[in-house]
């Protein structure tokens, strides 16, 4: 469940001894740390507008309860994108007793940006240096005691997805929260002249006796002030007393700028990168390792263009026939075991309480709903989480992004988008839901559209079951080739409709891992929780009220209302506007409800169900088109409105609508016209 | 001079801004408003004059560009302007920081005569007092021909970054934080099919970079 930052963060501290927050670069093993530390009981919360998200929990040391707030992985501290912001913010709200910085040993320098950031804000910090394994086979040896002494804090080696250093890693940062042990870096100091000028504004804060926002060090607020932070100097700029600092800190932005002709910021974070570069040098040696190691041969493998193209293609291909395959027989099977075992007593049970009429019958489709959710949930959901928490892990999603980029960039969104749309053909669901690796609303927004439009296996399973079947395979691609021309043409479209251009792609790459099964099954379960959350109670209360619509016969009344448009305007027989109606709560439902009503209503003569009864085979390719573009089922309308907010999911879902009936009509009079 | 007519000091301010543009990147309409501080139409109106007058062009792809003409009068302002403020600073001895605004308005009165008199006098400055080349000037034109967007540069390529376009701040910062900044030596080691993104490596790490932002960091390649 969502909480909000605050009050998480409040009772996180009010609940245990000492709060410690886990930070560090992206990649680094910073969520194996955490999983390792913690138990399944982690709560996130959000900050309002903001989809990045703090984790926190709770771990118990020789009786002592400790809150630990994971951080979003970041490189630095700041406000130029959301989970800077949100690293920051979680660590000024959530003012904890100690800070464990987790460092990447194969890649010092990078990760050191960070850490400086944290000792000039002053919590109590100890440095967990982690993947020592890759390090020490990449030929890098850390002479740890000097690294301690440089950086004034505890340093304690770590290879965290074996769980080793873990132990000690906890007691020293109990301890540092313990004895609010300072850091106490040594040399910790940038070039002379921007130095003279940190320290100038430095004295004046001191000078001034002011307030200090967050309790934060003098030299804290020194640097963000001269690196112009937008959030800080607001902030002050309210406080009494700071405006002559902030005049100050203005003047000797410009001096910085003019002696060097580059704006402060730039400078800071160059004396920053180079501090770090001198730590490394110092604290490390290097052997030229004989060969590039496995993670970045592999790596190299699948972002070269003459090996990445194939493989992506391959993976691609994999993914999308595990989830149609292994996710269709799963599916087969739960909803045969529902059906054979669950459904029946429990429809027998409904009827045996209330007695045989409209209110038990409108709850039997309940029965329905759950069986919906087991037969989407659980196969679909579950097989393609668990192949996109191994890619992820491994390192494979980056490659992907790489690669499909280019034309990705075409529709406005990210390569990220690009293994979520094509999950998208096994189910919506979980494709709406790995949207959340995109880091705007604008690409969200294009992607969950573009999502949508994706057939799921279910209109899949319309397709071949009303088109291929009767009129033969050619109008089944026909089909595909109209969805996919309107696919290109709505993204290429919403590239340029919605306001605010594509975000140019700045990611790391990093070599490939080997995946870790504790965190993969952790990542799973928790978005797979978070799918029988939101989806279950939707699908119920969605079945219920359609079946109660179509058990006291409202739903036929809304049909005659609606016969303008499915008969006149796109040719379909009646009854075809109630299976649509029924489609939402699952698609396949559209198809079997054609057959049942078909035979309820006695115009099909024999129990199979043979469709031409109810419609011709143009009916039928205008009936397939229509379920494949309108309205994405409940539990996809869940999951959008649970990523883009309700307003954005209600356009959506209106979009797709008058799209459907467009395309219908459209073909209805095109074919009219041939003939 | 044909065209000459137009050139009040407040054009001139608008060549000289969309010159300074230009050696940062492309120049949208958009950024120059921000930058002159003046609404997107009088940018239009100013830019239909100018190119009516053959000083720029504009098109959709390329944004706006100096013609040959535009580029020369740009840069022999920016000229004066530089070489007034050296004047300002060594000659009469002014505060850096006072000279800018005196420059303004100095280099709009001023023939070509006693701009290479100045120039003269100075000793034939290469940069203006805060280290910015002075155009015409040896250096000045080594420095122009070498910068080059990293966009162009191709797979296996070694580059310094000479720096990064401040039409973004929260990019520049941001790639800042990266370690690419200013000075920083870059390894170009993939760049992905149909002008997909560049695989860059600074200081250890490895990045994807979409061809826009590449695009945005001027790099002198490296042998």
């Amino acid at each position: 469940m969502q909480l909000s930052c605050h009050s998480a963060l409040n009772k996180l501290h009010s609940d245990t001894e000492y709060t410690i927050v886990l930070a560090g670069n992206p990649n680094v093993g910073k969520s194996s740390i955490f999983n390792s530390l913690t138990g399944m009981g982690v709560e996130t919360a959000n900050y309002p507008g903001k989809t990045v998200e703090l984790n926190m929990a709770t771990t118990s040391l020789d009786g002592m309860k400790i809150g630990i707030i994971d951080l979003p992985g970041t490189y630095a501290l700041g406000t130029v994108s959301e989970d800077q912001w949100v690293a920051r913010q979680g660590v000024l709200d959530g003012n904890p007793d100690a800070v464990v910085m987790v460092v990447d040993a194969t890649n010092m320098a990078r990760n050191l940006y960070i850490v400086l950031q944290f000792l000039e804000l002053g919590y109590p910090l100890v440095i967990a240096l982690n993947v020592l394994d890759v390090a020490r086979r990449e030929g890098r040896h850390v002479n740890i005691n000097r690294f301690s002494e440089l950086m004034g804090v505890p340093v304690i080696p770590t290879v965290a997805n074996r769980g080793e250093g873990l132990d000690e890693l906890i007691m020293a940062a109990t301890e540092v929260a313990r004895t609010q042990l300072k850091p106490k870096p040594l040399g910790i100091s940038y070039g002379l002249d921007v130095e003279s000028n940190i320290m100038k504004l430095t004295e004046a804060i001191a000078a001034g006796g002011l307030d200090d926002p967050y309790g934060l060090p003098h030299r804290a607020l020194a640097l963000l002030l001269l690196e112009k932070d937008p959030e800080f100097i607001e902030l002050t700029s309210v406080m009494p007393g700071w405006e002559p600092v902030l005049e100050l800190a203005s003047q000797l932005r410009e001096l910085i700028e003019k002696e060097h002709g580059q704006s402060a910021h730039t400078r800071i974070a160059g004396e920053r990168h180079a501090l770090a570069g001198l730590i490394v040098d110092e604290v490390e040696t290097r052997e030229e390792a004989d060969r590039p190691g496995w993670g970045e041969r592999m790596w190299r493998f699948t972002t070269s263009p003459i090996t990445g193209v194939p493989i992506l293609i391959m993976v691609l291909a994999f993914t999308f026939l595990l989830l149609y395959f292994v996710g269709s027989t799963l599916a087969d099977v739960m909803s045969g075991f529902w059906g054979e075992y669950i459904a029946p007593p429990a429809k027998a049970a409904i009827v045996g309480l209330l007695g045989d009429n409209v209110v038990s019958q409108s709850l039997e489709w309940a029965v329905s709903g759950i069986e919906a959710a087991l037969t989407v949930g659980i196969p679909y959901v579950l097989v393609f989480y668990i192949l996109l928490a191994f890619m992820e892990d491994m390192g494979y999603l980056n490659s992907v992004a790489f690669l499909t980029d280019s034309v990705m960039h075409k529709f406005g969104i990210h390569g990220r988008a690009a293994i979520p749309i094509v999950a998208g053909a096994g189910c919506n669901v979980p494709a709406i839901m790995g949207t959340r690796t995109l880091t705007t609303m604008r690409e969200k927004v294009i992607a969950g559209t573009l999502i949508v439009m994706v057939p799921c296996s279910a209109r899949n399973a319309i397709i071949f079951g009303a088109v291929a079947f009767y009129s033969g395979w050619q109008y089944a691609l026909l089909l595909y080739v109209i969805i996919g021309v309107l696919w290109v043409l709505i993204g290429l479209a919403l590239n340029r409709i919605i306001p605010g251009h594509p975000t140019g792609l700045v990611m790391e790459m990093f070599p490939f891992r080997r995946p870790h099964l504790a965190t993969i099954v952790k990542k799973t379960w928790y978005r797979f929780k978070d799918f029988i959350f939101l989806a279950v109670p939707i699908l119920l209360a969605g079945s219920v009220i359609l079946g109660s619509m179509l058990q006291t016969g409202i739903l036929y009344r809304v049909a005659d209302v609606l016969s303008p448009v499915v008969e006149g305007w796109m040719g379909l027989p009646a009854v075809a506007g109630i299976t649509l109606i029924m489609g939402i709560l699952r698609k396949e439902l559209a198809l079997q409800l054609l057959i049942t009503i078909a035979i309820a209503s006695g115009v099909a003569a024999d129990a199979h169900g043979d469709l031409n009864q109810v419609m011709t085979n143009t009916q039928l390719f205008i009936f397939a088109l229509v379920c494949a573009i309108y309205i994405p089922c409940a539990a996809t309308i869940a999951a959008l409105a649970r990523e883009l907010g309700w307003r954005r999911s209600i356009y959506i879902m209106i979009f797709t609508v008058a799209l459907a009936v467009l395309m219908g009509g459209l073909v209805n009079h095109a074919i009219l016209a041939l003939s | 001079m044909t065209g000459n007519d137009i050139l009040t000091p407040a054009v001139e301010e608008y060549l000289e801004a969309i010159y300074k543009m230009a050696l940062d990147g492309q120049v949208i309409a958009a950024r120059l408003a921000e930058r002159m501080s003046v609404s997107p139409p009088t940018v239009a109106d100013m830019l239909r004059r100018l190119s009516d007058n053959g000083y720029v062009k504009t098109s959709r792809r390329e944004g706006v560009q100096l013609t040959k003409k535009g580029q020369e009068t740009a840069e022999s302002l920016v000229r004066r302007h530089r070489l007034w403020e050296r004047f300002l600073t060594d000659v009469l001895g002014l505060e850096w920081d006072a000279v800018h605004e005196e420059a303004c308005r100095l280099e709009h009165a001023m023939s070509p005569q006693v701009e290479e008199k100045l120039s003269e006098i100075l000793g034939h400055p290469e940069t203006c007092p805060h280290g910015h080349p002075i155009p015409g000037t040896p250096r000045a034109r080594k420095r122009e021909k070498e910068a080059k967007p990293l966009s162009e540069l191709c797979a296996g390529d070694k580059a310094i970054i000479e720096r990064v376009s401040e039409e973004e701040p929260k990019l520049l910062q941001y790639l800042g934080t990266l370690g690419l900044l200013p000075d920083a030596r870059i390894t170009i080691k993939e760049i992905a099919p149909f002008k997909g993104p560049m695989l860059v490596q600074v200081c250890g790490a490895q990045y994807a970079l979409g061809q826009e932002v590449a695009s945005k960091i001027m790099v002198k390649a490296k042998k």
